[in-house]
């Protein structure tokens, strides 16, 4: 099983374990990531100003370039995720936008290509996935966080619901991990204030983390590269304000996905994590 | 222009390039309850969009809130009258933009954490905040 695959930038810069982690699990349950032959940046951050149409010209051309056989493309960052999706969704609302960015692009774009996220197409396959498990991961508690871009607007996204969403729940049950209750798994990490307020993100990844420990996670898993830099970088932060913090180890969906399925560990991509995970990987036997 | 035609227009613009209804607003303040940045902000989502109803240009200018504004969309989740409150905070960040006003200026940001973050961190921040 061959699937399309855009990573965006992020994957191969600072998010390289997502990159690494998720290629090796598809391999092991027999599929193979085809990386789109040209790609670009989807803009990051979907614009919200209803009169910038050019913001729509960067997502629409990679949606383009990987119009093929299976009309749909695999993608792992929450942001372009959201970006693309969003972008499509404007189409089918407004059918002249199209027509508008069509003078714009190499090959013109009819609309039908299909933006999934892995955790989508993982709840699709669950069989698969289970026949693939080859490690037991104990039962690990993990704290799932959506974030996000993930969820809303949840009318053109349709991922789960934007409030008390459980696919990401039934991903790691199904690979043998405990999810915790989380009742600010949907809540912001900070996303791109972190830039320039960072103080106030430091505040509410710490709420954000001590939400999670209070209830028994033992690490925290996500999907989004800027959630995992803001729940993962600014540890190191939040224990000069708060004393008494204990740090929390951050995965990668596919980082857990992977251990699961047995993957060699230089494709998991550990050593990146800030907050190292080696102490509690050992502890369940999992390294 | 007269100080009120202006400040009539800008409600008009701000209604515009939000494709919003801005007297859709009942003022429940749900949208700032429920916001994870309201305590940081001068002005909270709900009375920056009093101000514009009120069309109180130089007051919604001036207001922190649109810049604490991470565009998450729980307050659009949340809001029981429809309203897409990101899409106004927007509209007042891209008021200012499009005058040349920008908030951040590159060469202030911290090396050391240009090089660690994600590049989607940086060019989120600068789509925000930058022109």
């Amino acid at each position: 099983m061959k699937l399309s695959y855009y990573p965006g930038c992020t994957l191969y810069t600072k998010a390289k374990p997502l990159n690494t982690s998720l290629h090796a699990s598809f391999r092991a349950i027999g599929a193979e990531l085809n990386e789109l032959a040209h790609w670009y940046c989807c803009g990051t951050t979907f614009t919200l100003a209803r009169d910038n149409r050019m913001s729509l010209i960067a997502p629409l051309r990679i949606l383009a370039k990987a119009q093929g056989e299976d009309s749909m493309v695999l993608v792992p960052c929450s942001i372009c995720y959201n970006t693309l999706k969003r972008a499509n969704y404007i189409l089918k609302q407004d059918p002249e936008v199209l027509d508008i960015i069509n003078e714009h692009l190499e090959e013109s774009y009819d609309g039908n290509e299909k933006v999934v996220h892995p955790l989508e197409f993982f709840r699709d396959n669950k069989e698969l996935i289970k026949s693939k498990l080859k490690k037991n991961l104990n039962g690990i508690k993990l704290a799932c966080y959506y974030g996000c871009l993930l969820l809303r607007p949840q009318k053109e996204l349709q991922f789960d619901d934007p409030e008390s969403p459980t696919i990401f729940e039934a991903f790691v049950n199904l690979i043998g991990a405990t999810p915790v209750d989380f009742p600010l798994k949907v809540e912001c990490c900070g996303s791109y204030l972190v830039v320039n307020s960072p103080d106030a993100a430091i505040e509410v990844v710490y709420k954000l983390l001590r939400n999670a420990q209070g209830n028994g996670a033992e690490a925290i898993v996500t999907s989004c590269p800027l959630c995992y830099y803001n729940l993962d970088a600014l540890q190191n932060k939040i224990k000069k304000v708060h004393a008494e913090f204990k740090e929390i180890p951050i995965f990668y969906f596919s980082q857990i996905l992977a251990i699961a399925l047995g993957v060699e560990e230089k494709n998991l991509g550990l050593e990146q994590n800030k907050v190292s995970p080696v102490n509690i990987l050992r502890e369940y036997n999992l390294l | 222009m007269n100080k009120i035609l202006e400040e009539k227009d800008f409600t008009r613009r701000i209604e515009e390039i939000s494709d919003q209804k801005i007297s859709d607003c009942y003022q429940c303040g749900r949208c700032t309850a429920g916001c994870p940045f309201a305590k940081f902000m001068d002005v909270p989502p709900n009375m920056v969009i009093r101000f514009i109803q009120l069309q109180l240009k130089d007051e919604v200018l001036a207001a922190s809130g649109p810049w604490f504004c991470a565009a998450c969309l729980v307050c659009q989740t949340r809001c029981p009258r429809g309203v897409d409150i990101p899409r106004l905070m927007e509209a007042v960040r891209v008021f200012h933009l499009r005058a040349k006003q920008g908030v951040i200026d590159v060469n202030n940001i911290d090396k050391e954490f240009m090089l660690d973050a994600p590049p989607l961190a940086l060019m989120s921040a600068f789509s925000k905040y930058t022109y």
